[in-house]
């Protein structure tokens, strides 16, 4: 399990990645962020929502009311041009992580 | 069925935001758990771990509570500077810029005597100023609506020149009928009627056009 710590950095990344595959709304991104990473990243309430809409503020999300086919009413989130946007220099700032750390610390497969 | 509603309200307690905005954080974190508890159910879960194994996904509700208030809170403050400060110091820079450029290039107001109770009183009419000023009242207000402001908001984003020079008068008046003696032996109400009149409703009234303009031509193209 990743510590909180080491999670709090990754979750813009992680809503941005699944949004780019079109709207979702709030219990869909945690779970497909759970699903895709195979279950090392989880947030909580706590952690979701908070950043949903502090990126909603910065416009890199629209979120809005949908009611779903069961009736349910559910906000849904999508990608901005300007969320989109941040997708690749935050990729490759990740990925200059990752290597920084393969060659400092010998860590595998990152 | 638990009623998802009353219990995220029970834990979160009152957020310390607009009513209508507190109830769409509730409908939602609220729809987020019991999808989760649904979710849990149809794996064959059972109801009482269903919701005790929802209630851990919101993690602490007290720091829930913390990030969701001080989120929308930051959201409030950005919406604010973009709506309506950003555009009023845009106003009033362009307002007040562009009546330099005019004095400074040698425009001559154009004066009409009120009388003399004691010292002289005039209206003062820079006309190209006032003639100009409701473009600029039309982009404020522009620039306002474009993001996403309305109402009153706007009109005063597109009159904020004219409303900083009544805030200027009403510091300034006051403040020279202490400390001057001869303001307050030649204060004149006639004077200051006029000087209101010159600086503020005037100039006010040219912005507004301009802000209502921009509104009618933006209704006609939506």
């Amino acid at each position: 399990m990743i510590r909180t710590e080491l999670k709090r950095g990754t979750a813009e990344l992680a809503v941005l990645s699944v949004l780019e595959e079109g709207s979702l709304h709030g219990y869909e991104i945690g779970r497909r962020i759970e699903e895709q990473s195979g279950g090392a990243l989880r947030y909580t309430l706590a952690a979701l929502y908070p950043l949903l809409y502090r990126m909603e503020h910065r416009g890199w999300l629209r979120g809005e009311w949908e009611t779903g086919s069961s009736g349910k009413r559910r906000r849904c989130y999508r990608l901005l041009p300007k969320g989109r946007k941040m997708l690749k220099p935050m990729r490759a700032e990740w990925e200059d992580l990752f290597r920084a750390l393969r060659r400092l610390a010998k860590v595998r497969h990152a | 069925m638990p009623d998802w509603r009353a219990n995220v309200r029970e834990q979160l307690g009152a957020l310390r935001l607009e009513p209508a905005e507190a109830e769409e954080i509730l409908d939602e974190l609220a729809g987020h758990l019991e999808e989760c508890y649904d979710a849990l159910l149809a794996r064959g879960v059972p109801e009482e771990e269903a919701f005790a194994r929802a209630c851990e996904q919101a993690g602490s509700w007290k720091k829930l509570r913390r990030g969701v208030t001080s989120a929308k809170r930051e959201g409030i403050m950005q919406k604010r500077v973009k709506q309506f400060w950003m555009p009023a110091l845009v106003t009033l820079l362009a307002g007040w810029g562009l009546l330099t450029l005019l004095i400074l290039s040698g425009v001559q107001p154009v004066m009409w005597y009120l009388g003399d109770p004691p010292t002289p009183i005039y209206l003062i009419f820079y006309w190209p100023w006032l003639v100009l000023l409701p473009l600029i009242g039309a982009a404020g207000g522009y620039m306002s609506r474009k993001a996403r402001a309305s109402g009153w908001r706007v009109y005063l984003v597109g009159s904020f020149p004219a409303l900083a020079m009544a805030c200027v008068f009403l510091v300034i008046l006051p403040w020279s009928l202490v400390v001057d003696a001869h303001v307050v032996r030649d204060f004149a109400w006639l004077g200051l009627t006029a000087m209101t009149f010159s600086w503020v409703i005037l100039p006010g009234i040219a912005l507004c056009i301009g802000v209502v303009l921009e509104g009618l031509r933006k209704a006609k193209a939506a």
